[in-house]
């Protein structure tokens, strides 16, 4: 009890230190223009290097905070705490042009820990959705036949601080709850270096959001079957917006303007299978967008699916079963963009691989995955984008709290 | 522990002797994708579905008020440039310049014995600046004042001052003005008379060369003026210190003859200025004094005059800024002032490069060169690092059709609509430096309605 409480002060200080400087924009694509911007999910190192599939299973590897339920696999006499970190190189090409960026960012911070027996308990910081985008544009000067170049950029999302509890009441049925607290702004600003102007738009977001997960086990002759489920309501953020403009002689706050950001129902299934060393699962999960509306012309909100299955296996060869043994994990992913322009939907599809590798010393294991995959399409006048997404997750397993307890 | 921790060294080199020699493709590869990538500033995909809450756009239809102003005078004491000649133009009037000045006095030495007196004469030399018809000879005369040059309480003279001076001519002279000719460098009066008389007078200790006082009530001053001459230009005198000069020549009779000068300099600077004599009665200006000091372009054939030295100064209003506060949310980027000159308007008169724009001041100041028609003091719009703002001179040269000056008035526009009101009676002027008014004809005809005179604003609206 008190090395976890301890944990969580510790904790606590990094959040409260991270949320101050990283107002973690980790996204860098023209599509989050829209809306919330792109939508980050919930999947940790491991099931990252799955195509994002997790519903199904337990925090035995990682903290899996895609399904709160999963919390009671973590190991009563382990803590863990992890960060994600990635690199992203994205390539837009439009049906005439290409051009490429390329960002890097803090992903999350997660930390999960056995409180009593029956309760697993685990807290943690992560994106739920950002924005990321700069774009230049000649726009016309009315009344005249010239052009200038104005800039749009976008940036900030929304962050969730959750906190979350796993019990068992039945053996082989556990449940669990993540409450978290949304934060974080939509800031959308354009610009002219010409003439001086910078005009800033910052919609502030908050608001709390529960979600609830359950997952049950079937064990048949050495077989885990689990199936989980996840759930949360819809909710309206509560927002507040600033508007400034900026010019060469004045600067002028407008406040009147208010936008509407909401949050849909979403709900999902996973199924996992666990034998020895190998597992394998596939996650569905809907979230009911077209309750949502954004205030702009381009876009249309609809139902959006997303479908994914993952395996991991282990290194053959001596160190299979040992504490050195490296676990490889492929998967797939297929997410149907929460929004369509011009009824053309902007799908995201990835290939994934990765590994984790123990190193057993202060990092215990690296869990590295590399994400190939794709956003968009070049019909319609629209952009496609193609990515290489590399994430790293460190996970501290046994840190200094396990230590203490030995002294 | 130390069993599990040396199996764990182990590992880790192993591990490490695997990913070493990736570790160079590793660099090389993130390099390479970092370097690849495009720069922000040029990044334009998602251009096409961005909505955009600004509208930047020109508006040159507020009207623009236009009308010219005449100084009562100008102080033209002081300058150190000494004016002469006479201008003929049709369109701004004739202008003539004479110019004043005295001698100063200072204790002449012994004149030595066997000195013969040969010649005498005034020395004026060119500034290089003339304006006007300079390819035709002109006349000016040189005379004695029959009173003393006094200043006004405040130490200066004005451009309407004067003093009485004989009516006979002590010399004339006869040059061409074009002031590139390398033989006339100066204007050279001859004044033997004057000359043979003040070396007399020197050579004898006579009590008129013996102090200040006497000299100056024996020699008061003199006037360089054309008369009544039908000149067509007006040069430019140096008038600083020790340029202009008496030169009184003499030899001294020995075996071998040894030539002499006695240097006798214009007096106070302060007494040294320009009196301007203008007729407008001819043009459009006329009776402009009798009219507030102001003619508005709807009576002056839609033409904004401005000239130095006669003090005429373009006067823009903007009656109908106001409306622009029945629009909300906006800003104004961007405020340009333009002029065009009147087509062959400036022929024989070069424009002048720098022009600038001043404001009335709140608080009138008395030392102010200009000032608007009712008197107040005017004062230069300023840029951002306070220098006095002027106007960008295009000059078409071939067709003269895009001859114009722009002046960026800007951060005057968003300082006078800061207030919610605008207040265009005051309006804005157009003119020379307050040095060249003082000491240079140049002028500017400006067009007032075919173009008209704009106010271009680029206006953002949001």
């Amino acid at each position: 009890m008190r090395t976890a409480r301890k944990t969580y002060i510790i904790l606590l200080v990094i959040l409260g230190f991270q949320t101050a400087i990283v107002t973690a924009q980790s996204t860098s694509s023209p599509y989050s223009v829209f809306g919330l911007g792109f939508l980050e999910g919930n999947s940790a190192g491991p099931f990252r290097a799955m195509g994002g599939t997790g519903i199904g299973f337990l925090s035995e590897k990682s903290v899996n905070y895609m399904n709160p339920a999963s919390y009671c696999g973590i190991d009563s006499l382990i803590s863990v705490f992890e960060v994600g970190l990635f690199g992203k190189y994205s390539t837009f090409s439009t049906s005439r042009e290409s051009q490429s960026l390329f960002n890097s960012n803090l992903k999350y911070i997660l930390m999960g820990f056995r409180v009593t027996p029956w309760l697993a308990t685990s807290f943690g910081f992560s994106p739920y959705s950002s924005i990321g985008y700069n774009i230049n544009t000649l726009s016309p000067i009315e009344g005249t036949n010239q052009q200038f170049v104005k800039t749009f950029t976008g940036e900030g999302g929304v962050n969730q601080v959750y906190f979350g509890g796993s019990v068992t009441p039945v053996k082989n049925l556990s449940l669990g709850f993540n409450a978290a607290y949304l934060f974080g702004n939509v800031t959308h600003t354009e610009s002219s270096d010409l003439y001086s102007y910078y005009l800033e738009d910052i919609t502030y977001i908050s608001n709390f959001d529960f979600n609830y997960g359950l997952n049950y086990r079937v064990i048949v002759d050495k077989m885990r079957f689990s199936l989980g489920l996840i759930y949360g309501s819809s909710k309206k953020l509560k927002t507040e917006n600033v508007t400034t403009i900026q010019t060469a002689s004045a600067t002028e706050t407008l406040k009147k303007r208010s936008y509407k950001y909401n949050l849909p129902q979403n709900m999902g299934v996973g199924i996992a299978f666990t034998k020895g060393f190998f597992s394998a699962g596939f996650d569905f999960e809907r979230s009911d967008w077209e309750d949502v509306q954004f205030k702009n012309a381009f876009i249309h909100t609809r139902n959006s699916n997303r479908y994914s299955l993952g395996i991991e296996f282990p290194s053959q060869g001596p160190k299979k079963g040992t504490t050195g043994m490296i676990f490889y994990r492929i998967g797939g992913e297929f997410r149907e963009s929460y929004i369509t322009i011009d009824n053309t939907p902007i799908n995201y599809r990835a290939l994934t691989l990765g590994a984790g590798i123990p190193l057993n010393n202060w990092i215990s294991v690296v869990n590295v995955s590399l994400e190939v995959g794709q956003n968009g399409t070049t019909k319609n006048g629209l952009f496609r984008e193609n990515f290489i997404n590399l994430n790293l997750d460190l996970s501290f397993k046994d840190f200094w709290f396990v230590k203490k307890r030995y002294n | 522990m130390t069993g599990i921790s040396a199996g764990t060294g182990k590992r880790l080199f192993f591990l490490f002797t695997k990913i070493y020699k990736y570790i160079p493709v590793a660099i090389a590869a993130g390099v390479i994708l970092v370097s690849s990538c495009t720069k922000l500033s040029e990044f334009d995909i998602g251009k096409d579905f961005i909505e955009s809450q600004t509208r930047l756009q020109v508006v040159d239809t507020f009207r623009v008020d236009l009308s010219t102003i005449i100084q009562d005078s100008l102080r033209t004491s002081g300058t150190k440039v000494a004016l002469v000649g006479n201008l003929k133009d049709d369109l701004f009037g004739n202008v003539k310049c004479e110019t004043y000045f005295d001698l100063a006095f200072s204790v002449f030495g012994a004149i030595e014995d066997k000195a013969y007196f040969d010649s005498a004469a005034f020395i004026l030399p060119f500034t290089g600046y003339s304006v006007g018809d300079t390819l035709a000879d002109m006349t000016v005369g040189i005379h004695a004042l029959t009173e003393k040059i006094t200043t006004g309480n405040d130490g200066y003279l004005y451009s309407i001052n004067s003093f009485d001076y004989q009516p006979v001519p002590m010399s004339i002279v006869t040059i061409h003005p074009e002031p590139h000719s390398k033989i006339d460098t100066a204007l050279n009066f001859r004044v033997d008379a004057l000359g043979e008389d003040l070396f007399n007078k020197i050579r004898d200790n006579d009590v008129n060369v013996s102090s200040s006082e006497w000299f100056m009530d024996y020699i008061k001053g003199f006037v360089v003026t054309p008369g009544n001459s039908a000149n067509k230009a007006v040069i430019g005198l140096n008038a600083a210190e020790n340029k202009i000069n008496l030169k009184i020549y003499y030899h001294l009779s020995l075996e071998e003859p040894e030539k002499k000068e006695i240097t006798i300099s214009m007096g106070e600077i302060n007494h040294q200025f320009n009196h301007i004599d203008y007729d407008m009665s001819t043009t459009y200006l006329d009776n402009i004094k009798n009219s507030g000091n102001k003619k508005m372009a709807s009576e002056t054939g839609y033409k904004g005059y401005m000239q130095g030295l006669t003090g005429l100064i373009t006067k823009v209003q903007f009656p109908s800024l106001q409306d622009i506060f029945m629009e909300s949310n906006w800003k104004i980027l961007k405020a340009e002032l333009i002029l065009e000159p009147v087509a062959h308007s400036y022929d024989n008169y070069p424009l002048p490069e720098k022009l600038y724009i001043y404001q009335t001041d709140m608080v009138s100041r008395a030392s102010s060169v200009l000032r608007d028609e009712r008197g107040n003091s005017i004062s230069q719009l300023t840029d951002d690092d306070n220098n006095p703002l002027t106007a960008t001179f295009d000059y078409d040269k071939i067709l003269g059709e895009n001859t114009r000056y722009t002046f960026d008035i800007t951060s005057y526009i968003n300082k006078e609509l800061a207030g919610k009101y605008f207040e265009y009676k005051r309006g804005l002027h157009l003119g020379l430096s307050p040095d060249d008014y003082r000491t240079t004809l140049n002028r500017i005809l400006f067009e007032g309605k075919r173009p008209p005179v704009k106010l271009r604003l680029y206006y953002l609206s949001y």
